[in-house]
């Protein structure tokens, strides 16, 4: 959800094109959508906190690297979703006065969210996919606990079926309630 | 070439920025196998998908359902720990990471391509139909050419995602860049702190994605619908 936010609004900064903050939000876009989501969670678990000498638990720094890297995704995404609101739109909502944020917030955004939602379905469910990684960094999730009894157990086969379900489970069932989230939401704004 | 690095960025540095570039190398050997092993596949499979065989159709699209539904990280340690540990045999890490890059490229492949195809109007199908040309010819002969176009931009930007895909055989042990990388990091010789290390790796997984998402972005405009 704070992925979504921040996502939000670096790429209504790039749709506007605030001066150097655009340039460097697009390098930054850029940087995290070509590395991978791993090496990402390894500088942010060990390489900050050897720079700067503090300590987190391990959930906060995959909070973290997973914040920065879905942002990174899904401004991707919506920026060019907004880049094909028709351009009479905006002028017309600047003819009547209306501010650059309230523009954005009530013409721009609702509009992209609803023709863009799913993308932004697909691609959250192929990023969720990939949350698996942080066990790497000894955080408890699903893959964490399946490698634990494994390792008890050494019943690899039976330990990464069940884990193999689960995700499939999970998968669908963030697909249903996205669709039913955004279907709610995109009733609402008609 | 060691040396020269060495020479260049200073004793420990030099020779970690080799290394890292020269596991780069299995990094990519990885991403080709994964790229065409998974193409072809992914060609049978697509083909599966939009023959006009019922089965066949029911048969492709479960395959896509299912390798799609599943994180690679799970058919990685399925092909490297699982299914060797149940057959009680020994498999390297070559082999399952090729593999599973493998079943994961193709799953994902074999979708792009099918909306490449569907992309083309169906007036198309039926304009070969009409002229008596069997499935096959209508489908080499006039589909083919046009949906590649289609197809050329997300097939060179799923590439990016292979190449970020390989970073997590190293779980199973293969030596690419990202173990290489994460040893170095985990060693206390000063100079391969983990704050320079992994910005490095970054930059170096950059370097092979950026030229190919740019790629894909100019091939999508060129031919775009």
């Amino acid at each position: 959800m704070a992925a979504f936010v921040i996502a939000i609004l670096i790429a209504a900064v790039r749709f506007w094109q605030i001066a150097i903050l655009a340039q460097l939000l697009t390098s930054y876009v850029e940087f995290i959508r070509n590395t991978p989501l791993i090496v990402q969670l390894f500088f942010f678990a060990f390489g900050l906190p050897a720079l700067f000498s503090y300590v987190w638990p391990f959930w906060c720094h995959a909070l973290l690297a997973l914040t920065v890297n879905f942002s990174g995704y899904f401004s991707a995404m919506l920026y060019s979703g907004f880049l094909k609101t028709p351009h009479g739109q905006i002028e017309a909502a600047k003819s009547i006065g209306l501010r650059k944020w309230i523009i954005f917030r009530k013409v721009i955004l609702p509009q992209t969210l609803r023709s863009m939602y799913p993308s932004l379905c697909s691609q959250f469910i192929f990023v969720f996919l990939t949350t698996g990684v942080i066990s790497e960094i000894g955080v408890v999730d699903l893959t964490h606990s399946g490698l634990y009894i494994d390792s008890r157990t050494f019943r690899s086969f039976e330990v990464f079926i069940v884990l193999t379900v689960l995700y499939v489970f999970l998968a669908l069932l963030f697909r249903a309630v996205l669709h039913l989230i955004f279907s709610k939401k995109l009733n609402l704004g008609n | 070439m060691q040396e020269i690095s060495a020479a260049l960025f200073g004793k420990p540095e030099g020779i970690i920025v080799w290394q890292l570039i020269a596991a780069t190398r299995f990094t990519i050997y990885l991403s080709l196998i994964a790229f065409f092993g998974g193409g072809v596949v992914a060609a049978f499979i697509c083909f599966a998908r939009i023959s006009p065989s019922g089965l066949a159709k029911r048969v492709a699209a479960s395959y896509i359902w299912i390798f799609q539904s599943i994180p690679l990280l799970m058919i990685l340690f399925l092909a490297g720990l699982g299914v060797p540990r149940f057959l009680g045999i020994n498999v390297d890490p070559w082999t399952a990471a090729a593999l599973s890059l493998t079943i994961f490229t193709s799953a994902y492949l074999a979708e792009v391509w099918r909306g490449a195809f569907h992309a083309v109007p169906s007036g198309q199908w039926e304009g070969g139909a009409a002229l008596g040309l069997s499935f096959i010819k209508i489908f080499f002969i006039i589909i083919l050419p046009q949906a590649y176009r289609y197809a050329l931009g997300p097939t060179v930007g799923f590439l990016v995602q292979i190449i970020k895909g390989t970073s997590l055989a190293y779980i199973i042990g293969f030596q690419d860049l990202m173990l290489l990388g994460k040893r170095w990091a985990n060693s206390p010789i000063p100079g391969s702190e983990p704050y320079l290390i992994f910005p490095l790796m970054a930059l170096i997984y950059f370097a092979l994605c950026f030229p190919l998402s740019k790629i894909a972005t100019v091939l999508e405009k060129k031919h775009s619908l």
